[in-house]
């Protein structure tokens, strides 16, 4: 019994000791990134930094932004060196103190980004963030079992769509799309006005028939559902499956989003982040980036190496264009968040 | 003397195999499950950290129409995986006890090799089987049964299809096993004595086999209520537990509320058991 307790304490010794050493080793060929699993491929992306630099990357993953967010106050912003989340989380994790400062002297690339996604509310100096990507739900459809020419959100409405109408199941991203049809902001917390987009989604109960998160496109493709609201990178893949479906930028507004890299505020490896952030930036890579995650490119340079496949790809240009008609999903407090929630339930439960 | 020595010595050899068991447990099972009875009882600040203020609030809060509702879908789905299972497994498991070697060891492999693969790819293999332009409505349209294709998913049939197809092993051992416990001279006796065969089955097979046929019914039933992401990905739209605690500690991040949640199926999970333990039945090792 002792033994076993000697060997257990020996360990936890051991492996204290591992984090200690490295925190102390700044210099260490080193970098951590923390992200959803699958975010930076491997063999496009972190592989070809590695063998350029040196540096072994190690790739931790979350779930959510708010694990992330979580786990980085734990360790009070040390242990990881990049971090990518998106825009409202980003926001939440500067206003905390968790982020520093990007080294421009080592990013020299930062003006390669598009003027369009800098200065937003998550960074409004540009200080803290590289914009990795972005994008925004949209409606695509079949034209061939579609009668009617959908513009946006109302048109869903249309009884000729009976049954055959996918959603996003998120209460903020669909509630929210309900209330920007009927004119409201999608992060609005007055009662009323969320009541009307309840009353609204109950009138589209008829018409629905699949709600899921990210297999929407699927459901299109497999002819189970005629119309499909779902996100960028989806949109832009069941077009590429079948380039006979049409996509719809909803004319009552649009939802948007921009995830993107920061450096943590205790980073072990910080000079480390900002080499890999400038990597990122280079136009070439950038494009890599693009094709393999399927959403808006943020990297003027990198759009004119991908030429006509992104230009074009409505998906991708149409949404700059609406740019003035773009609205963030911001975090709420968790009494309102609660409501949006509480709508969703309700109206799920009604189905 | 000496024996007594000897008792201490195994008691302590014992322990020593027990302790790293027992640690395990503790770390693995109980003090995750400290932190959620924990939360579930505390106020969580705005910053995601706990706060030390006690308080009920968190479940006077589930005391609600609509997530009863939820809790009685989870229910209910659950209870409907048990029976289909129920009626499909027990005969399953009574032919595959009475075959033959040969057919018994093939049953057994239909049974056994699903769990080699995840239950999530074999889920997705149902899920192009039903689409709309998939093979089971190409078969359909072309036996001239149907002129329009079905939309089976996303309805409530191909969550339960989902829901029996990932949990019906769990009816069938025990159910196998104990058919193929039984001792079939007292069938053979009834039958003797007159009795005709659905009146054997009845009045010997079926409460013999009963210990199995419950144990079955626990192990499909108890997961059943917390699963969630087979009508997610069947399209359902359930809102079923699972989806409710989901989203009360991804989307809202309110873990206080999530994980009272978390508290009351545990306890309901527990108190099936617990019926099923003082109904006399067996505990779980059935295979």
């Amino acid at each position: 019994m002792k033994k076993l307790f000697a060997v257990l304490l020996a360990l936890a010794m051991l492996s204290a000791c591992a984090v200690a050493e490295t925190v102390n080793q700044k210099d260490e060929p080193v970098l951590n990134i923390f992200t959803w699993e699958g975010y930076i491929d491997y063999s496009t992306v972190i592989q070809p930094f590695e063998e350029e630099t040196g540096i072994k990357v190690n790739y931790a993953t979350f779930a959510s932004n708010e694990e992330m967010y979580e786990k980085l106050s734990a360790v009070n912003g040390g242990d990881y060196d990049i971090v990518l989340a998106s825009d409202y989380m980003l926001n939440t994790t500067r206003e905390a103190g968790l982020m520093q400062k990007l080294d421009k002297s080592i990013v020299t690339n930062y003006g390669n980004l598009d003027e369009t996604f800098l200065g937003q509310y998550f960074d409004p100096d540009n200080e803290y963030v590289f914009p990795y990507v972005s994008g925004g739900p949209l409606i695509i459809y079949n034209p061939d079992e579609v009668s009617v020419d959908i513009k946006g959100m109302k048109d869903l409405l249309d009884p000729s769509l009976a049954d055959s109408v996918g959603l996003i199941d998120d209460a903020r991203v669909t509630v929210g799309l309900t209330l920007r049809s009927l004119g409201y902001s999608m992060n609005t917390t007055d009662e009323a006005q969320l009541a009307e987009a309840a009353a609204m989604l109950e009138a589209l109960k008829p018409n629905l028939h699949i709600l899921e998160y990210e297999n929407l496109h699927n459901f299109l493709l497999s002819g189970d559902i005629s119309v499909a609201y779902t996100f960028t990178p989806f949109v832009a893949l069941a077009l590429e499956a079948n380039p006979d479906l049409k996509i719809v930028y909803p004319e009552e507004g649009l939802g948007f989003g921009v995830d993107g890299c920061f450096i943590p505020v205790n980073a072990p490896h910080a000079k480390n982040a900002n080499l890999f952030i400038e990597y990122m930036l280079r136009p070439e890579v950038g494009a890599t980036i693009t094709q393999w995650q399927y959403y808006c490119c943020t990297n003027v340079p990198a759009r004119e190496i991908l030429g006509d496949w992104y230009y074009g790809n409505a998906v991708f240009t149409g949404l700059i264009d609406r740019l003035d008609d773009i609205e963030f999903i911001k975090n709420l407090p968790i009494a309102d968040e609660q409501k949006f929630q509480d709508i969703w339930t309700t109206f799920k439960l009604s189905l | 003397m000496a024996r007594k020595g000897g008792m201490r010595g195994d008691a302590r050899r014992n322990a020593m195999f027990v302790a790293p068991m027992a640690l395990l447990a503790v770390l693995l099972v109980a003090l995750p499950l400290i932190y959620v009875l924990g939360t579930s009882l505390v106020q969580t600040g705005e910053d995601f950290s706990l706060g030390a203020t006690f308080t009920l609030d968190n479940y006077k809060r589930l005391l609600r129409a609509d997530y009863l509702q939820v809790f009685l879908n989870s229910l209910q789905l659950a209870l409907l995986t048990t029976l289909v299972s129920l009626l499909i497994g027990y005969p399953f498991g009574y032919c595959m006890a009475r075959a033959g070697r040969r057919w018994k060891a093939l049953l057994m492999m239909l049974v056994i090799i699903p769990f080699w693969t995840s239950a999530l790819v074999r889920i997705y293999g149902w899920k192009i089987l039903l689409q709309a332009n998939g093979p089971i409505n190409a078969v359909l349209r072309g036996l001239g049964l149907i002129d329009k294709n079905i939309k089976f998913l996303g309805s409530y049939g191909s969550v339960l299809l989902a829901m029996v197809y990932c949990m019906i092993s769990m009816m069938i051992l025990p159910c196998h096993s104990a058919v193929d416990k039984m001792d079939f001279t007292l069938v053979e006796a009834a039958r003797d004595l007159g009795s005709r065969p659905w009146r054997a089955f009845l009045d010997v097979t079926l409460p013999l086999t009963m210990p199995g046929i419950l144990a079955g019914c626990v192990l499909v039933f108890v997961p059943s209520v917390g699963i969630f992401y087979l009508s997610d990905i069947m399209g359902g739209g359930l809102v079923l537990v699972g989806n409710l605690i989901r989203d009360q500690l991804l989307k809202v991040r309110d873990w206080n509320t999530g994980s009272a949640m978390s508290m009351v199926l545990i306890l309901i999970t527990a108190g099936v058991y617990l019926v099923y333990r003082k109904s006399g039945g067996d505990d779980l090792g059935v295979f």
